[in-house]
């Protein structure tokens, strides 16, 4: 063993408070700079233990655990079982929470399970377009509720098109809603409709008018009077 | 505070109630005797001072006192008043500080410590606590324990819920690392 290896044992041994032994033992007895060394370390350890034990197992004033008691007798104790209250406190809670909130999650379950059974509404086509029929799915409760009469074309395609669930307090807004979308339909349909078709249907209501050609027309100048409105300007 | 009471609780029960209270009493002013010193030295061993010590032990035992009835496991009563010391402690320590602090920014006119004061102070002690309160909380509240009169290491790791090894390696950690330090 070296200098360097017997330094690092040297530390290791009197950490633990035991005495040198083996290699270290056989070099600390060649060696008087690692012996002394290895006595500086035991002794800083030493001191360490004394210093700590010292402060540590110092004894409290002799009043000590009187005045405890004193102050132990102004206080309260915690209620035993204070636990076991808490727990059924907590569960009481949570089955009336439950109770409570069962009828509401309840009265939403058909709402989500009438999907299957949902009835369409379709809005009313007011024009003969090739456009699709655009529909809108309702549950059953919108047919059998405020919303009937409006809607007697309704036709039950559930299923084929997509859906839109109504809570039940939504259900006339929607109505009016899907009745106005319908309406706008036929607007919407004028928009969109090709030109040409537009025109044919146009012109199939105008009466017939000879062609003019333009080089028949004579153009004459203007008076500045006749440029003048009633009101004395011009336009 | 008014302590709650149920409406519908019999004469009966409040006498059970009062007879169970009494004997968590009685079963704790037994333990102060053990305790009470142990609360102590675990304070006294992270305070500079036994008076801190004191009020900080005091302070432990009360809380301990207010909850013993809540306790599930009452054999592990010395293990939860040493953290509950500790922690106090620790948190009194760090009050401490923050006061002295303050004072230092203010005080202005504290007379300088004489040369007399500087020896008779003892410095050793001085650098030994600042090591300490470097050191990891769970290393030096093993170190406080194992250092305590009559407390061997299985003790140490019966009252602290630990594997033997663990304690073990702990102490030998933290003395080295307090070693390193004063050296």
């Amino acid at each position: 063993m070296n200098c360097d290896q017997s330094v690092q044992a040297s530390l290791e041994t009197a950490a633990n408070g035991r005495a040198p032994t083996g290699n270290l033992a056989a070099h600390l007895e060649q060696c008087a700079t690692c012996q002394a060394s290895f006595h500086r370390e035991q002794d800083l350890f030493t001191a360490i233990d004394h210093s700590l034990r010292k402060g540590v197992n110092e004894e409290p004033r002799a009043s000590f655990l009187a005045d405890v008691r004193v102050q132990l007798s102004k206080e309260t104790l915690a209620k035993p079982g204070s636990n076991a209250v808490w727990a059924v406190t907590g569960a009481t809670l949570a089955v009336v929470l439950i109770a409570m909130l069962y009828p509401l999650v309840n009265s939403r379950q058909p709402r989500v399970q009438g999907n299957l059974q949902a009835a369409t509404v379709r809005a009313p086509q007011s024009t003969g377009g090739t456009q699709p029929a655009r529909t809108f799915s309702v549950d059953s409760g919108l047919r059998s509720g405020k919303y009937s009469g409006e809607h007697s074309a309704a036709t039950s395609t559930a299923g084929q098109e997509p859906e839109v669930l109504v809570p039940p307090d939504e259900q006339k807004a929607f109505a009016q809603f899907v009745a106005r979308v319908a309406g706008r339909d036929a607007m919407a349909e004028a928009v969109v409709i090709p030109a040409a078709d537009k025109t044919a249907a146009r012109n199939a209501d105008l009466p017939e008018v000879p062609s003019v050609n333009m080089a028949d027309l004579k153009l004459d100048r203007a008076e500045p009077g006749e440029w003048m409105d009633e009101t004395g300007g011009s336009e | 505070m008014q302590e709650f009471t149920w409406p519908d609780r019999t004469a009966e029960t409040e006498l059970a109630l009062d007879l169970e209270k009494a004997v968590l009493r009685r079963e704790f002013e037994q333990r102060l005797e053990e305790c009470g010193t142990l609360a102590f030295r675990v304070a006294r061993g992270v305070l500079r001072n036994a008076a801190d010590a004191e009020d900080v032990a005091q302070e432990a035992l009360l809380r301990a006192y207010r909850r013993v009835a809540l306790l599930r496991d009452p054999a592990r009563f010395r293990a939860w008043l040493v953290r509950i010391s500790f922690r106090l402690a620790l948190d009194h320590l760090r009050s401490a500080r923050r006061r002295e602090r303050r004072e230092t920014v203010w005080a202005t006119d504290v007379p300088k410590p004489t040369a007399e004061d500087i020896a008779a102070s003892n410095e050793f002690g001085r650098r030994l606590q600042e090591a300490m309160e470097s050191l990891p909380k769970k290393s030096r509240l093993v170190l406080l324990l194992a250092s305590m009169d009559g407390h061997s290491l299985e003790e140490v790791a019966s009252v602290l819920q630990l594997p033997l090894g663990t304690v073990k390696s702990r102490l030998h950690s933290a003395r080295k690392q307090l070693a390193e330090k004063l050296r």
